[in-house]
């Protein structure tokens, strides 16, 4: 469903990505882990389009992608919580979820129906959604920044760092809420430096370490690997 | 509960529209004069605060002006095209620039697209005085007086202007356009992620501030009689066009407008009392706005003074 081939981004004169090639299919939950500055954060600004590999190609259902601009990008099919979740502070908790619906033509015409479907997802938001958003907790805010992502009606879904500054509990919630809305159908990429929770719950890995891919395999085979054991679990 | 509130906001409304349309009848030809040339600034101001929406902080509004200013001047010298029509076509010549510069410019972002427009305003300062065989070069353009010299008509012209900008800024306000001005001033990137294409919102912010600047270019002209390169492409009224809306509050209706009425009068009092005296004014609202009041006046009134009079607690 998506292809990364031979990808090289550089910013000025420091190559950041080396050759980064991974593919995942439809259905899929899959995690790409890895330590802080590994290039993790870069390849999904690939994929949204906000950088522009040097070399390299991005494809999606067949058809290149690289070069489009992230707006086109997420009409296609592929939308972002971004890292830090970036929500708009002074909006309501509903008016940052609409925002997701608002500016693509065929996710506005379901917007009432895909609200539901975050407030069932997230029962709390439904309590919270005339609160300002900036006024929400960590993991609420999270909440606000997954649901206002599928409100774009995403066929893929890409997570950046998610759990990032979230307390133990809230990570498992948003871990869980990304599987369940990979069973209801939704491909879903997880970027995290939380390599134990992610491999838990994820059905493949990509291990990145200094913009290179250095392992891939299913999420058993990665946490159960000695590398990423010593590495990673510290075990 | 409901309707109460509605009464409270359409009365003083109603009262403000029918003292706006009596004013002429009103006060004799020096007041009127104060108010149109103050409903000027007001379209100006408005018209600068709908491109601060999006986070572009225009320093070239004077650029925009001063081609509204000319095309009608000359259009009027050259084929006698009447003033308002004349008008018109400033502000679509102004919208149809504002499309070139903002499609090079506004892909930049935030200080770049402020050096840019400071430089366009100057840069057209030194084409019309190179080019006079065209532009009337430091001479300047002159023309009739608008409508015979009957200030009556130009205040109702420019009120009626003036009214056109405040419904267009509130029916942005009620559009998806809103959200999106708002998400690229807060957040480009997570804008753009969201579907919404940052260029071209800013464009077309700059579009609608380009037309009604340039035709507010175009009204000056005419009822000034008079123009000349270094007064409408001049850096201060790309500088007034910012210090009032900032003064009054931004991303507001009331606040650009706010802000002019009490700019004006000060300018208007330290102009009779003293010279250079509405500069050092400027200077210092700016400074004072910026560090005590980021909100501007409309942030002081709902923080700071209305609570006062709240007599209940809570909300």
């Amino acid at each position: 469903m998506l292809k990364l081939k031979a990808i090289d981004i550089n910013y000025g004169d420091i190559q950041a990505l080396w050759e980064i090639s991974l593919r995942v299919e439809e259905g899929e939950l899959v995690a790409i882990v890895g330590s802080n500055g590994a290039g993790k954060s870069t390849i999904l600004k690939t994929i949204s389009g906000l950088i522009r590999p040097r070399n390299g190609s991005v494809e999606f259902e067949g058809k290149r992608i690289d070069g489009l601009a992230p707006d086109r990008i997420v009409r296609a099919g592929i939308s972002m919580v971004p890292e830090g979740r970036e929500l708009f502070p002074r909006m309501s908790v509903r008016e940052n979820l609409e925002m997701g619906a608002t500016y693509i033509g065929r996710a506005r015409a379901q917007a009432a129906r895909s609200l539901e479907h975050v407030h069932e997802l997230f029962p709390v938001l439904a309590q919270r959604a005339g609160q300002l958003a900036g006024t929400l907790s960590g993991g609420e805010q999270q909440m606000v920044a997954i649901g206002r992502a599928l409100m774009a009606k995403p066929r893929i879904l890409i997570m950046d760092e998610p759990s990032l500054g979230l307390a133990p509990l809230m990570v498992e919630e948003v871990f869980r809420a990304a599987r369940t809305v990979n069973r209801e159908g939704v491909t879903v990429i997880l970027v995290e430096q939380n390599v134990r929770q992610s491999l838990k719950f994820a059905h493949r890995g990509y291990v990145l370490e200094n913009g290179r891919i250095v392992m891939e395999g299913t999420g058993k085979e990665l946490s159960e690997n000695r590398h990423v054991k010593e590495a990673y679990l510290g075990l | 509960m409901g309707s109460s509130i509605r009464w409270k906001t359409t009365l003083p409304l109603a009262i403000l529209c029918a003292f706006l349309l009596l004013f002429p009848k009103l006060v004799g030809s020096y007041f009127l004069h104060l108010a149109v040339s103050g409903i000027l600034a007001m379209i100006l101001a408005s018209s600068w605060d709908i491109l601060a929406r999006t986070g572009q902080v225009s320093v070239g509004q004077a650029g925009l002006f001063g081609i509204g200013a000319y095309s009608s001047a000359l259009l009027y010298q050259r084929y006698a095209l009447p003033p308002v029509l004349g008008m018109l076509a400033g502000a679509l010549i102004a919208t149809f620039v504002s499309i070139f510069l903002g499609y090079l410019t506004l892909r930049l972002r935030g200080i770049y697209f402020s050096i840019t427009t400071i430089a366009f305003a100057e840069a057209l300062t030194v084409i019309w005085l190179m080019t006079p065989d065209i532009t009337g070069g430091a001479m300047g353009v002159s023309t009739p007086p608008l409508f015979g010299g009957d200030r009556e008509k130009a205040y109702y012209l420019i009120l009626a202007i003036l009214a056109a900008v405040v419904a267009v800024v509130w029916l942005i306000e009620q559009s998806r356009l809103n959200f999106a001005f708002t998400a690229i001033r807060e957040n480009e990137d997570v804008a753009n992620v969201l579907g919404i294409n940052p260029t071209k919102y800013k464009v077309l912010a700059f579009m609608i501030s380009a037309f009604f600047t340039g035709f507010a270019g175009g009204f000056y002209s005419h009822y000034n009689t008079y123009i000349i390169p270094y007064e409408v492409f001049n850096l201060g009224v790309s500088i007034a066009c910012l210090v009032m809306p900032i003064f009054g509050g931004l991303y507001t209706i009331a606040g650009p407008i706010l802000g002019t009425v009490l700019i004006k009068a000060i300018e208007e009092y330290l102009r009779v009392t003293f010279s250079y005296g509405h500069q050092i004014a400027y200077g210092l609202i700016l400074v004072l706005v910026v560090l005590f009041m980021p909100e501007g006046l409309l942030g002081l009134w709902r923080g700071k003074i209305l609570p006062l009079f709240r007599s209940r607690p809570g909300r």
